[in-house]
């Protein structure tokens, strides 16, 4: 635990500030270390005091106190203290408050004084999923019987929802195509609302939120490009709502893919329990962590990861993504920039394998100076796998793509990575256009990214004045 | 079809709308009722293949020479969180900014963005890369090359900070002023109103008959405050034909003899009825700016030390001598008149003073001994006062006037009556000098540790810009 990861949690200046109050040791008649967790009690104005626990591995918390931020001032206070003054934490047996919070814990972690039985790889369920489990165990097999026929029946209901909205799709889509994409682009927002909704109606989110989303993507880009991006955006819907109707004819994987775009989502508990999901156990390293909040009120948090021990035929990176709630002011997840894990990750089922779920998390998350392990491939190379990875998976979104040997080039504003051998260049994001300006120039410079199709986000690179990392 | 056909057949339909302009009918299946939306997204594809195109020339950046060495990794973090943090008063950028010169520090290329708002604020004393990145939004046209090199001469004199340009120029003026004045006279064509005001400033030093010529052209300058001071400077030469200023302060100053045996003169300043007490520092500071000690004492004509002797039973006057001296940089003249106005810290603070020109770092430092040592048995704790003394002097407070502000426990009388005592407590970090950083330490424990935290990352870093060997 260190300040800037305590910093980087914290919601808020205020919270950091109100947790420094609460560093004098008298507000903390409690405090105790053991297990790779940390925990205590500090004195609020009632009459109880606050439990308050910290596990170091992966920097979660919990604090028994009414407070609507995440972390709150106690458990920020908590990891500052253990940044600080370690030695305050007398070493104790866990108490039972700290395992129960431990067992309904929906991440999973081993501690080091684990025996090698204990730390084999687990899935800790939820508490959800425990509720179930226990009723199960209890159901008698007829209310079982009943139970999956009901929950079949469910699912062709919804199946036929959602065929049915894609039929309302498909007129909708050829009304915009009969009227033009750049009439389209003049009311897309309005337009978009309302097959959104329909598709929500029709149980079909994930298409639903795609065009939900495009007006917002396609005004991020100049003006004269955004018809152009409305065929290809329009273009992949029209994909996706084909290929869920003719999911049959499809690779087993490619078929998912397309399910999954729709909106039938895999829930956590079902991936980690797949036991024929792709699991990949190495060291992986956070080259970018990206946070966007959505329409629904809730952060999405993004953290990318980059495989930093050789396994062969395995994906090279994965893709940790993280719901919160807005109100919380939480802008990170549990991860910064630069940290080093080493676990087993779960991969959805996909064609193209990228997101993915934590397992086993074999050590805590470290800051580590060593240089990403990237490939020895310049640009142009990176670029001619994702063109691969397109044909494959045709609606694939953002993607990682590393290089060797590239500099970053100014046109105007506008920035640009440029692939000296080859002469190929990719438009950087602009948002970058300021805090990438210091790398602009002719030195040479490794790194990775995140190509979206549109523009490049520089995520990390290595430089003759040492890492740059996006903040 | 191959991706030409596709984009001179299929894409202009798809732009303008298939009910206008039809697609091409062979190619669409017929029997094949959903052809037009396979050709959308069949285009869509396309289109996602192509790559995007790469312009035909890039900007070529200015390679600029920065021989500042990087501050150490260790303190960047720091640093850019001391910079952004909320609420924190702008002595904190400004001790930093002074450290990273007098120390010839730069910080990271890469952090720049990070902390914009101080580069923009104190780029002079940051490098030339800290002032390129400053003047990026300027135009071409106002923007120069940057360099910064170790030693000066009349060769690159040109090239570095204007900061640094002017000390160079105030050296060369004391050393030979006539070279000094040819030096500027060769580039005044192509400085800015900004600079050409900062190198008219040094004049002062060594200001002469022989100036009077160039000083003369000025008078047709384009920027206003460029004319002005050339004015000025012509009419303490005695070179223009009158001085307004002096005319107006010899409007308002009585002058009488006194005494029995020996004839004394005594001056005494008379204010207008218009003017109130509160007002009358400020009145004094407009109208006695822009006299000198030799003009008043020649019009008068009584020598300078006979002035300010002249004047001990007048404080509105003192404090106009006051203000003379330090506006010609005469601190043998400020001590005299301090003497007989040992509150001149106060009355030059509610005249409003905002400036010490052209003060070198060490004169700042003399004169700020010079205002604060007459209180040394009762130092003030208003904060205004030292806010405005540190924001004049812009340095670090001399040995003696923070030995003052420790001995005399001024933080701990602030706690004592004053809520919201953090910004002193910045303030008083900001001015301590290396070698008192640990007696400020202890003094700062007895703060809530809240009000604290900035003061001390301030300390910390300082220390380590001053003694960690890691820059590169």
């Amino acid at each position: 635990m260190t300040f800037e990861r305590i910093e980087a949690l914290a919601p808020d200046q205020a919270s950091l500030a109100a947790a420094r109050k609460l560093l004098k040791p008298s507000y903390w008649p409690a405090l105790a270390e053991g297990e790779g967790l940390a925990w205590g009690e500090c004195q609020g104005s009632g009459a109880t005091p606050y439990r308050v626990v910290i596990n170091e591995a992966d920097a979660g918390y919990k604090c028994t106190c009414p407070s609507r931020k995440f972390p709150c001032k106690h458990a920020l206070a908590l990891m500052w203290m253990r940044a600080d003054t370690p030695a305050a934490f007398a070493a104790t047996t866990v108490p039972d408050w700290v395992k129960d919070w431990l067992s309904r814990r929906r991440g999973t972690s081993t501690s080091p004084s684990k025996t090698d039985d204990e730390a084999k790889p687990k899935t800790r369920p939820s508490i959800r999923l425990t509720e179930i489990l226990e009723a199960e165990a209890d159901a008698d097999p007829k209310a079982e019987q009943r139970a999956a026929a009901t929950r079949e029946r469910n699912r062709l209901e919804r199946e036929a929802a959602v065929l049915a909205g894609l039929e309302d799709l498909d007129t909708w889509l050829s009304d915009q195509v009969q009227q033009g994409m750049a009439n389209f682009v003049a009311q897309a927002a309005q337009g978009c609302r309302t097959i959104a909704q329909r598709l929500v109606d029709a149980k079909a989110p994930g298409l639903a939120g795609r065009l939900d989303t495009l007006p917002t993507r396609l005004f991020t880009l100049p003006g004269p490009a955004r018809p152009s991006a409305a065929i290809r955006e329009l273009g992949q819907v029209h994909l996706i709502s084909q290929a869920y109707r003719r999911a049959s004819d499809l690779p087993e994987l490619l078929a998912a893919d397309a399910r999954q775009a729709v909106g039938w989502s895999v829930t956590r508990e079902a991936l980690l329990n797949d036991s024929e999901a792709l699991r990949v156990n190495a060291k992986w390293r956070v080259f970018a962590v990206l946070s966007e909040a959505q329409p629904d009120r809730l952060r999405r948090i993004e953290t990318w990861l980059w495989r930093q021990s050789s396994a062969d035929g395995m994906p090279q990176c994965a893709l940790l993504i993280d719901f919160v709630p807005i109100s919380t002011g939480a802008a990170v997840g549990n991860y910064l920039v630069g940290d080093q894990i080493e676990a087993e990750l779960s991969f959805y089922r996909s064609t193209i394998p990228l997101r993915a779920q934590i397992n086993t998390l074999k050590t805590g998350a470290e800051q580590s100076r060593e240089p990403l392990m990237l490939p020895d491939e310049p640009l142009s190379a990176s670029y001619a796998n994702y063109e691969h990875a397109l044909a494959q998976l045709p609606w694939l979104g953002t993607i990682p793509l590393s290089f060797r040997a590239a500099s970053v080039r100014r046109n105007g504003e506008q920035l640009y990575i440029y692939d000296d051998e080859s002469g190929m260049s990719l438009p950087m994001h602009t948002s970058q256009a300021n805090h990438a300006l210091p790398l602009a120039g002719p030195d040479r410079i490794d790194g990775i990214g995140l190509w979206n199709g549109y523009e490049f986000t520089l995520a990390w690179a290595e430089t003759q004045l040492g890492r740059w990392m996006r903040s | 079809m191959n991706l030409t056909r596709l984009h001179a057949k299929v894409l202009p339909s798809l732009l303008g709308g298939t009910s206008r302009h039809p697609l091409p009918g062979d190619l669409i299946r017929p029997s094949n009722s959903d052809g037009t939306l396979e050709m959308f997204t069949l285009m869509g594809q396309a289109l996602r293949f192509e790559r995007p195109s790469t312009p035909e020339s890039f900007i070529v950046e200015p390679e600029i020479k920065d021989e500042r060495k990087i501050i150490a990794n260790s303190l960047r973090r720091p640093l850019i969180r001391l910079l952004n943090a909320k609420n924190a008063t702008e002595h904190l950028p400004r001790a930093l900014a002074r450290a990273f010169d007098r120390l010839r520090l730069r910080p990271h290329p890469f952090d720049l963005p990070l902390i914009d708002a101080f580069v923009r604020s104190n780029a002079e004393k940051l490098g030339p890369i800290a002032q390129h990145w400053a003047d990026r939004q300027k135009p071409e046209a106002e923007t120069r090359s940057y360099f910064e090199p170790e030693l000066l001469d009349e060769s690159n004199w040109t090239q570095p900070t204007l900061s640094r340009r002017s000390a160079y120029l105030e050296h060369r003026r004391r050393e030979d002023a006539d070279a000094a004045r040819a030096l500027v006279e060769s580039t005044w064509a192509q400085e800015e109103a900004e600079a050409r005001y900062r190198l008219l400033q040094v004049f002062q030093t060594g200001l002469s008959m022989s100036d009077q010529t160039f000083l003369n052209t000025l008078e047709k300058d384009r920027a206003p405050r460029v004319r002005a001071l050339a004015t000025r400077f012509l009419a303490r030469l005695g070179a223009s034909s009158e001085s307004p200023a002096l005319a107006a302060c010899l409007e308002r100053i009585k002058q009488s003899q006194s005494g029995l045996l020996r004839k004394r003169t005594t001056l005494q300043i008379e204010l207008p009825a218009n003017v109130k007490d509160q007002a009358a520092s400020r009145w004094i500071l407009q109208t006695f700016a822009d006299v000198s000690f030799g003009e008043l004492g020649g019009a008068l004509k009584v020598a300078e030390k006979e002035l300010i002797a002249a004047a001990a039973k007048d404080e509105p006057l003192l404090l106009a001598l006051a203000l003379i001296a330090t506006n010609e940089r005469r601190l043998d003249l400020l001590e005299l008149v301090v003497a007989g106005l040992p509150n001149a810290w106060e009355r030059m603070f509610e005249a409003g003073l905002d400036t010490l020109g052209t003060m070198t770092e060490s004169e700042r430092q003399r004169w700020e001994e010079i205002v604060v040592h007459p209180y040394r048995k009762d130092v003030p704790t208003t904060y205004a006062l030292w806010d405005w003394l540190h924001r004049i002097t812009d340095t670090e407070a001399p040995a003696s006037v923070m030995e003052i502000a420790l001995h005399a426990k001024v933080l701990t009388k602030v706690l004592e009556h004053e809520r919201g005592s953090g910004p002193w407590v910045e303030m008083m970090a900001a001015i301590c000098l290396a070698s008192q950083r640990q007696k400020l330490r202890e003094q700062l424990t007895k703060f809530d540790q809240s009000q604290t935290v900035t003061p001390l990352a301030l300390l910390e870093i300082l220390d380590g810009m001053e003694n960690d060997l890691t820059h590169v």
